[in-house]
């Protein structure tokens, strides 16, 4: 008797049980079907999209700051996380697919086409190459020539070492008599100040504006102007081509926004540095300020619009490569960069 | 003792950047790092945060797995023969190379940080702690046997009491690395961290800034080692009782 009753109680119980939890399962069954109806129609739910740097932030990312901050890539529907990586490192992660999309220079992009490693370029941050050798006034380094006998403090890549070579060879100097020394991330102005280095190759819109602001004179030698073939894009922003083949309606929104960015950039160049500092806020202000203004002029430079790559930079650059054995095929630079998304 | 020579070089520091009328760019004078470290506190905080958050869960996986790698080498012969060389080998890998390999097998979420603080911290536990751990004491051996000890008794008896000061030397070290572990881990590729504040701080040439920075680790690190120190004293205290 008792036994029944407990038996019974007990089929109550998981009766009563049961529809709960059936319709909870229910429940959530639909609120699952729903939120992934509703995330394949709309945007409410933004994409995740990171972004790596090539290093450190600096102005040249200002445009991709910009379109963050100002709300570009949301309207796009993304949600970009900007990541600081490894110097150096961005090629590999925008290939194996971790960050979608990076920064990079026609030559990291040439490098990893060369080895197979499929990275496109899809726009140039800065039309003109505005980097160049600098030292101190005293030293008077005025041209490539000066080069005999002077230190240069680089990062120790094979490909610096050519372009100084190069640049001699055709002014007649002798290479021989360049001390090369690896300085790394050593500062430019360190280096030269305590007499370690004679001249480096740095940014003219970075380290170049922090010599003025710092009363330091320097002597600059502007890479692209000395020797067309230098002036290649640097830097540039890449991404892989299986988004470019599998996801290109992602490349495009991307690029829709980090356009406007840039063209912000352009036209306001001082609220442009407000929105770097506010997001960077480690950044020195006033060389931010002023390497801002120094970059609106030079982003766009002389091309019709911003972003836009030559194919003749490309093949002048890669060919040098070639010629000098850095690269043991030539590639075909029309698959290395595209102005597709350059609207 | 230590803290007058350190406030005779931070002196002498002060007074060279003075009278030599050094540039603060080339190297900042100790006021100046200061006034620097109050005019960054509260960004300097947020990124101190991240990394600590970095280091105590990179030392505590590495806490962990360090004592119960250094028991078992310590207890067993042949499971020390077989993994010192592999934990000697990881000591010997430059990290800075591996980096973005990281970054390209974990992403730059929290986990390719940790991994790297753990095998920083991971090995001067173990190490240590093993080491310790087979220091033969045969007096005592000898009295915990006639006492009817087996092996695994006298281990847990002796041995472990006897080898904590061994695990705590290595808990120290451990613990000063993992900072500057977590810096190193950030260098992988991150948005936050006392290592990206430093390399902004770098690239944009603010030297005071990157000194003020690098106090910071300095005071965290040593903060860690005091706290490790401080938990030593009680736990053997009260084992001596």
């Amino acid at each position: 008797m008792l036994i029944y009753k407990e038996k019974g109680r007990s089929r109550m119980k998981t009766g009563k049980m049961i529809k709960p939890i059936v319709s909870f399962i229910i429940i959530i069954a639909f609120v699952i079907a729903f939120t992934a109806c509703s995330s394949g129609k709309k945007p409410d739910t933004p994409e995740k999209v990171t972004f790596v740097l090539d290093w450190a932030p600096n102005t040249n990312h200002t445009g991709i700051y910009v379109a963050k901050e100002k709300g570009f890539y949301r309207d796009q529907g993304l949600e970009v996380e900007i990541i600081q990586p490894q110097e150096g490192s961005s090629d590999t992660i925008v290939a194996s697919g971790k960050a979608q999309f990076g920064i990079s220079y026609q030559e990291g992009v040439t490098y990893a086409r060369a080895a197979g490693v499929p990275l496109v370029s899809i726009a140039a941050v800065i039309q003109h190459n505005t980097s160049g050798f600098a030292s101190l006034k005293e030293k008077n380094i005025l041209s490539p020539k000066d080069f005999e006998g002077k230190t240069y403090g680089g990062w120790g890549s094979e490909t610096e070492i050519a372009t100084i070579k190069y640049l001699m060879d055709q002014e007649g100097a002798d290479f021989s008599k360049v001390n090369i020394m690896t300085t790394g991330d050593a500062d430019f102005f360190q280096a030269s100040a305590s007499g370690q280095i004679d001249f480096a190759w740095i940014f003219e819109g970075w380290a170049g504006i922090e010599a003025k602001l710092k009363g330091i004179e320097l002597n600059y030698i502007d890479l692209g102007r000395i020797a067309p073939v230098f002036d290649y894009y640097t830097p540039v922003i890449i991404t892989n081509e299986d988004i470019l083949k599998n996801n290109k309606e992602l490349a495009e929104s991307f690029m829709k926004a980090t356009i406007k960015g840039y063209e912000f950039a352009i036209e306001n160049p001082d609220e442009a540095a407000e929105i770097m500092i506010s997001a960077v806020p480690e950044l020195n202000r006033e060389l931010v300020v002023e390497s801002q203004r120094f970059l609106a002029e030079h982003y766009k430079g002389d091309a019709e619009k911003w972003g836009l790559q030559k194919q003749e930079v490309w093949q002048r650059y890669t060919d040098w490569m070639y010629e000098n054995g850095f690269i043991e095929e030539n590639i075909d630079v029309t698959k290395a960069y595209t102005n597709e998304f350059i609207k | 003792m230590p803290v007058a020579v350190a406030l005779a070089f931070i002196v002498l520091w002060q007074l060279a950047v003075d009278i030599f009328d050094i540039e603060a760019f080339i190297l900042p004078g100790p006021v100046n790092i200061l006034r620097s470290l109050y005019k960054e506190r509260e960004l300097l905080l947020s990124h101190a945060l991240v990394t600590l958050g970095e280091a105590f869960a990179g030392f505590g996986i590495a806490v962990v797995a360090g004592i119960c790698f250094g028991l078992l080498m310590g207890f067993c012969e042949p499971v020390r023969i077989a993994l010192y060389p592999i934990f000697v080998v990881s000591q010997t890998i430059p990290l800075i190379v591996l980096a973005p390999l990281f970054a390209v097998w974990f992403g730059f979420g929290f986990l390719p940080k940790v991994i790297i603080i753990v095998l920083v911290c991971f090995f001067p536990i173990a190490v240590t702690f093993a080491q310790d751990l087979l220091k033969v004491d045969e007096d005592m051996d000898f009295m915990l046997r006639v006492m009817g000890a087996g092996r695994w008794k006298s281990f847990v008896l002796a041995r472990i009491p006897k080898a904590l000061p061994g695990l705590f030397s290595g808990l120290k070290i451990a613990a000063t690395y993992s900072i500057m572990g977590a810096v190193i881990s950030e260098w992988v590729g991150a948005k936050k961290g006392l290592g990206i504040f430093m390399t902004r701080a770098m690239t944009s040439f603010r030297t005071a800034a990157l000194f003020a920075d690098v106090v910071l680790i300095v005071v965290l690190s040593l903060g860690l080692y005091k706290l490790i120190e401080l938990i030593e004293k009680k736990i053997i205290n009260h084992a001596d009782i």
